[in-house]
């Protein structure tokens, strides 16, 4: 009998991923807890009131979640993600928390942060979650909330990631960079690259609502920054420039896709070792993925089921349209861009519809950071 | 700790750890911090360390266990006690394991 019987590894050098990669086996999911949020900020593409009724009796129940946890679990993930909305607005979080905790998961959280309460802290000091990631608006209370409009929600948010900190507990900080904060961004970065010496990072690129809202995403659109601004923030940052043209050197050095017709609708790896649960129990292949054809009821289908037949269908969709497989199809920007079937559909209602401005934005990054179209 | 008690004794999981097999690998998951040298570390069994801790369920003693493993390994008790106070040894010091 050998000697080495117990080995420790860092998570992230577990030789399961590899394993994972190459058989496409399950190994992560994403649990919207609810769509409601304690704020209401511009770019939201899932936001709703935090009192509405309606989306809080379509909210699966703790049982429901055990359930479907139950089968991810099953199928070998290891890694749950819990967002929203705001998931602590839900009175059942530490109990869902704990029950995915006890079942061998690893368990990040998003939040705003504004509801950490001292059971919280408890809680995660308790049984501590993998990461705990905070999006940071504003640092001053008139950009935070110009961002979230909501009286009150800057002190909430600075309650919240005191009370985090003061009890050891390790949250990373992000922002989103938009309209309405992006004067403030270098200060934002500088708060959160002093709490989360190791880790920052934002995003400038605002997709739409998942329930297409025509209002709401109009007030998306006028809170995106233009291409120029979105490539300038790209390469004021050099350790975010090297990461783009290394992600876009990998695809570009990779040849043509997959399919040489270039009509082969996902490029990315949405459904092969994730999915996403939505606030009513909705499957998708990933967290932006609502299409009709590619969603599937939990309540109703069990995720094994759902993986076997709804994944591959969904992966193996291709565009009809000449255009498509003349442009996005083909696109060596590709890892520079938004667009994804997901975001496409969003956008135009059609899963391989193209969107201007997602071009705009790859071509400004490829010029701004020197790479060949 | 004394092998000639500890032999007697039965051990199980701690109620703080979760141990999961995925993709024929045994994991054990800690529920809570300061199992690991740092808290970003998850635990894995060898082919002998997962004989050991499938029969650690808080009734067998250690000394039936090494005669269990004996028997379906065909090797050598004095081998085997080696391995299996060794690896009682390292999962007590972590608290993963505890004698019932």
């Amino acid at each position: 009998m050998s000697k080495s019987l117990v080995t420790s590894i860092p998570i992230q050098e577990l030789p399961l991923w590899e394993k994972r990669d190459m058989e496409r086996g399950l190994f992560s999911f994403e649990l919207e807890l609810t769509a409601r949020c304690t704020s209401d900020c511009r770019h939201c593409y899932i936001r709703l009131p935090a009192d509405d009724a309606h989306a809080r009796s379509l909210e699966l129940q703790s049982d429901e979640i055990a359930r479907i946890a139950d089968e991810a679990v099953s199928l070998g993930s290891l890694w749950c993600l819990i967002t929203g909305g705001e998931p602590l607005l839900r009175k059942d979080f530490p109990e869902i928390y704990s029950m995915l905790k006890r079942k061998g998961l690893l368990v990040s959280v998003f939040t705003n942060a504004q509801c950490i309460t001292g059971e919280h802290v408890e809680l995660f000091l308790k049984y501590p979650p993998r990461d705990i990631e905070i999006t940071v608006y504003g640092v001053t209370r008139e950009t935070y909330e110009r961002v979230t409009r909501t009286p009150g929600s800057f002190d909430a948010f600075m309650r919240g990631l005191d009370r985090l900190m003061s009890a050891g507990i390790p949250a990373r900080l992000k922002a989103m960079a938009l309209r309405s904060n992006v004067s403030e961004l270098p200060e934002i970065a500088r708060f959160c690259r002093e709490r989360t010496k190791d880790y920052f990072r934002f995003d400038p690129l605002l997709h739409l609502r998942f329930d297409r809202d025509p209002g709401r995403n109009e007030e998306i659109r006028s809170e995106r920054l233009s291409p120029e601004e979105i490539a300038a923030l790209d390469t004021a940052d050099e350790k975010r420039a090297v990461a783009l043209r290394s992600g876009c050197a990998d695809l570009t050095q990779s040849g043509p896709p997959a399919d040489a017709n270039g009509n082969h609708l996902f490029r990315c790896g949405a459904g092969n070792g994730n999915f996403c649960v939505g606030y009513a129990g909705m499957f998708r292949l990933c967290s932006a993925l609502c299409h009709p054809d590619c969603t599937a009821d939990l309540r109703k289908q069990n995720l094994r089921d759902i993986r076997r037949t709804l994944v591959p269908k969904v992966r193996d969709m291709r565009s009809e349209r000449k255009e498509y497989a003349e442009a996005c199809g083909v696109c060596p920007l590709f890892n520079l861009c938004l667009w994804c079937p997901a975001h496409a559909h969003l956008e135009t209602g059609q899963l391989d519809g193209s969107v201007p401005y997602f071009c705009e934005i790859a071509k400004a990054r490829a010029n701004a950071l020197k790479i060949e179209n | 700790m004394d092998p000639s008690n500890t032999l007697d004794s039965a051990f199980a999981p701690s109620e703080n750890v979760v141990a999961r097999e995925i993709e024929g690998e045994i994991i054990i998951v800690p529920l809570v911090a300061g199992m690991g040298d740092t808290d970003d570390e998850l635990f894995t069994l060898n082919e002998t360390g997962r004989a050991i801790w499938q029969k650690l369920d808080g009734r067998r003693s250690l000394r039936q266990v090494i005669e269990e493993l004996a028997t379906e390994y065909e090797a050598a008790e004095g081998e085997i006690e080696a391995d299996v106070i060794g690896i009682i040894e390292e999962l007590s010091r972590r608290k993963m394991v505890s004698p019932k």
